[in-house]
């Protein structure tokens, strides 16, 4: 693959006109996929790239060729020169990316071979087997990533990075009432990875499931919401922090830098330094990538902002790309939270959310794996899932407290090539949040 | 690339091998799209291949792909896959298990009416210019983006039974929205709604009449910033194909795929309200619905004259007069049913793993037109472009939001309202349905962007769809 991006290099030295951005692209998945405590397919895939973008004034030219060889790569790059004179120009292109520094080096354990198939059945039986006396049987994912990519620029750029991050998914499904439970475990560094602490979470998850299941009225609720529910609707509060949404006018934060928006405990970071994190290198661009104070203490700070949109924008450039979001802890334990609701539902996980209007923040969703009724400050009864719709300013508006401990959540990026990233969160105990319809009582 | 898939398959024909499907696909693509009336993004990823190979081993699957045919890769794969069957079935209870077929030969070769590949390029960009310009913002219209996505696919498929497919097709989704906004209220109106994709090419512009709306979607989205909401609790509402192909889609499309009974997407997708039993008597909805997959329909996304493991196209009732009748399966699923295999496997790529999925799914019409039933409705709205969609992980509980409503009184359209949202129960929903429009009014509607499986993939697939009402719908949400 150097070969390829070096002989491309070569070529573009004959094309003074014009500037550049090659990313070279090596990405391996080793995917294991069970249901009813079994194997439903295991999946190898392999895929090598060479993405191109070509810039000469104003205008642009992109092109991928997927296993690069020289004949192709001849191919897409005469297409590409006779194609971009008579192109239409982007008056908001001023530059590549100019920014040089690097990256301190650190080593990446290659998680593909470092948890071999035969690891991975093992850990799943055991956990298969723990479940199996309470006549719950396990679904879901344990993926292994591996990718390496390699971007030059016409500014000088040469940076190289990877990442082999790690997902394991296990929803616990009782095969009677088919109530679900769910434990996850991501990150890059498969030590942290503790199977009897992990086991320990999901049989008390599945303890919880023993109880009566019910239904609920539609209502305002003072919820807890599990470290996966609020890692989720900051990602969502996250598409309006980017350069990109302002310009587009979808986003909430359009004039509001440096104002209070919530509680003084709510702080949220962009951290791809964390340890316990899927770490980043360098944003899509090349540009550094380092942690970026979003909201602190309830008041915005920054827009993610790449290098085309610090130009259309005046935004300060900070290759950031929110992929790394981090929410501050508070000072309750988790039994303080629960302890703290008369009457009210503790939310496991949610399900297929969506904007209604990204200004706002407003969206809808469902509650999904695990809902349950809280009374006297004990989890009571199993609930079915729920339709919430809310705006997420609101619910950030109704924390009343966090927990003093947050949890590593990995999210699947499930276009394109398969991808994971993690969010880091707390519990949070929100005073007021709609459930706007049950499946039964509508 | 017949005799590399041969003799990949040959490899495979072996004892301990029970049943190998190999693929291969090329793959180019294009997406140009214009921002603001300027070009943001000219970009192509022309012939690219992609490999498959599956095989079941004491009834696990193993499956390998990647972008790349030469014969040690492919050797590679080869291994890849039994290991991985292999491995697979140390964590095994019930074995994978279904009847042969005969093996069956096709070929499909597509063409376009207007190759979006050949034809001159700066016809295809100065057209999309021209619509780019004309929405470029102006007066309160603050944004706008005119997009062209084409693709070409070329795939092969061959099986250990002796089955083998060669196939070329062209689809294309175009769209184009404008948002306007005041203060902090933002409204957004696309044309012809997020289901404009189709079978075909650059034709598909001319034919979804893009020039002739650019003026009524500037002038919708500026009128919804002063429009008001739906105040009442319930109303009749009647939905237009723009939005009504993605209703089908999520409340009946998806919750027919059989895998989801079994549990095979609890870990991402979801699971399904449906059980076995109930096929052949449950209400899914009123008599006059009628809801079929049929993947032997070249009109659509959803066409092939075989699927990913060997199954001829086919139309299959799901929903006969209201009653449930099948469902979407593979052949390892249909044979757990007791039904006949529907055609149903499919993968984006080569290099996919093959799911249940959607091909064309579609309700079938009925009578009348949409103006003849806006006219026989005494009060309600007419909902369409879709803007918001959710549904829960059993496909029974949704919510919709559309872009825009436009109210009827009396028979007629006497204004409008802004992000009508409605709410319901699959079941309770598709029993409301009174009325459908006829062949007059029935028209595919596709998507590049269907989400399933893991690792995901984006699946292209048609609806087709006549606009329809339903009686005393639940419209009120409030936060």
């Amino acid at each position: 693959m150097q070969n390829q991006l070096e002989y491309l290099q070569s070529k573009l030295q004959n094309e003074p006109d014009l500037k550049y951005v090659l990313i070279a692209s090596n990405w391996q998945t080793d995917f294991l996929r069970f249901y009813h405590s079994q194997t439903n397919y295991n999946i190898s895939k392999s895929s090598t790239s060479l993405g191109v973008t070509l810039y000469k004034g104003r205008k642009s030219y992109r092109f991928s060729v997927d296993d690069p060889q020289k004949d192709k790569l001849d191919q897409a790059l005469g297409l590409a020169l006779s194609v971009i004179d008579s192109l239409p120009e982007d008056p908001d292109f001023v530059d590549v990316e100019n920014e040089n520094s690097l990256a301190p080096k650190r080593e990446i354990v290659n998680n593909i071979a470092a948890i071999p198939l035969e690891s991975k059945t093992r850990i799943l039986a055991e956990l298969a087997e723990a479940a199996k006396p309470f006549d719950f049987e396990i679904f879901g994912t344990f993926i292994c990533n591996y990718s390496e990519h390699h971007l030059v620029n016409s500014n000088g750029l040469n940076k190289k990075a990877a990442v082999s991050p790690i997902y394991l998914e296990v929803k616990a499904v009782h095969n009677q009432s088919q109530v679900t439970v769910m434990e996850t475990f991501g990150g890059d560094d498969f030590s942290l990875f503790n199977l009897a602490d992990f086991k320990a979470r999901l049989l008390n998850k599945i303890g919880y499931c023993s109880a009566e299941t019910l239904d609920i009225e539609p209502g305002h609720y003072e919820v807890i919401l599990a470290p996966r529910c609020l890692a989720e609707f900051v990602q969502y509060l996250s598409f309006g922090m980017s350069a990109r949404a302002l310009d587009q006018h979808s986003s909430f934060f359009e004039g509001k830098i440096d104002q209070k928006l919530f509680p003084d405990f709510v702080s949220i970071t962009d951290d791809p330094t964390d340890h316990e994190m899927i770490r980043q290198d360098y944003g899509a661009e090349g540009h550094i990538y380092k942690p970026l104070k979003l909201i602190e203490k309830g008041v915005f700070r920054a827009f993610t902002c790449n290098n085309y949109y610090a130009h259309k924008t005046g935004l300060p450039k900070n290759g950031n790309t929110a992929s790394c979001l981090k929410v501050d802890t508070g000072d309750k334990t988790l039994e303080e939270l629960i302890g703290g609701v008369k009457r009210g539902l503790y939310i496991s996980s949610l399900h297929y959310m969506n904007f209604i209007n990204p200004v706002d923040t407003s969206l809808t969703g469902l509650t999904r794996d695990g809902t349950f009724l809280i009374e006297n400050g004990k989890i009571s009864k199993v609930v079915m899932s729920l339709r919430f719709t809310e705006r997420i300013d609101r619910i950030l508006n109704n924390v009343a407290a966090l927990e003093n401990k947050a949890y590593t959540i990995p999210f699947s990026e499930n276009y394109g090539s398969f991808d994971v990233e993690t969010v880091k969160a707390p519990h949070a105990h929100i005073l007021d949040f709609n459930i706007s319809s049950s499946t039964h009582t509508i | 690339m017949e005799h590399i898939i041969k003799n990949t398959i040959a490899k495979l024909n072996t004892p301990e091998i029970e049943f190998a499907d190999v693929r291969i696909s090329f793959t180019d693509y294009e997406d140009i799209t214009f921002m603001n009336g300027s070009l943001r993004n000219f970009s192509s990823d022309l012939g690219s291949p992609a490999i498959g190979i599956r095989v079941l081993i004491a009834g696990c699957w193993g499956f390998a792909g990647a972008k790349n045919l030469d014969e040690n890769k492919i050797d590679i794969l080869i291994s890849q896959a039994i290991s991985n069957a292999k491995h697979g079935g140390k964590f095994m209870q019930k074995p994978v298990q279904f009847p042969a077929m005969k093996p069956t030969v096709a070929e499909y070769i597509h063409q376009p009416k207007i190759n979006p590949f050949t034809m001159n390029r700066d016809e295809k960009v100065g057209y999309l210019q021209n619509l780019a310009q004309a929405i470029a913002p102006q007066g309160k219209i603050v944004h706008s983006y005119v997009s062209g996505e084409f693709m070409r696919q070329e795939r092969y498929y061959a099986n250990t039974e002796g089955s083998y497919s060669h196939s070329v097709f062209y689809n294309t989704l175009p769209v184009m929205l404008v948002a306007a906004a005041e203060g902090s209220a933002v409204q957004t109106r696309t044309w012809p709604g997020h289901m404009s994709a189709g079978r075909g090419g650059f034709e598909l512009f001319y034919e979804q009449q893009f020039e002739q709306n650019t003026q009524r979607i500037i002038k919708e989205a500026t009128d919804l910033l002063s429009a008001p909401t739906i105040t009442e609790e319930k109303a009749d509402i009647i939905i237009g194909n723009g939005h009504l192909a993605l209703q089908l889609h999520e409340s009946v499309g998806h919750a027919t795929e059989a895998d989801r009974i079994f549990g095979m997407e609890i870990s991402y997708a979801g699971k399904t309200f449906i059980k076995p039993d109930m096929l052949g008597s449950f209400q899914y909805g009123s008599p006059l619905v009628n809801i079929y997959s049929d993947s032997s329909d070249v009109r659509g996304l959803g066409y092939h004259p075989l699927d990913d493991e060997g199954v001829p196209g086919k139309k299959v009732e799901i929903i006969r007069n209201g009653i449930l009748k099948d469902q979407q399966t593979s052949r390892h699923i249909a044979h757990m049913l007791g039904l006949e295999p529907s055609s149903n496997m499919k993968a984006s790529f080569a290099d996919d793993y093959p799911l249940v999925r959607m091909t064309n799914f579609c309700l079938a019409p009925n009578q009348g037109s949409l103006e003849e039933l806006i006219a026989s409705t005494e009060k309600g709205y007419l909902l369409d472009f879709t803007k918001t969609w959710s549904i829960d992980d059993n496909r029974n509980n949704f919510q919709f939001t559309t872009e825009i409503g436009y109210q009827i009184k009396d028979g007629r359209i006497v204004g409008i309202v802004k992000e009508p949202t409605y709410f319901g129960v699959t079941k309770d929903f598709w029993n409301a349905c009174d009325a459908i429009c006829g062949d007059e009014e029935w028209g595919f509607h596709g998507t590049f962007h269907c989400g399933k499986g893991e690792p995901g993939q984006s699946m292209q697939l048609s609806h087709g769809v006549a606009p329809a009402r339903f009686r005393n719908i639940n419209v009120s949400v409030k936060i």
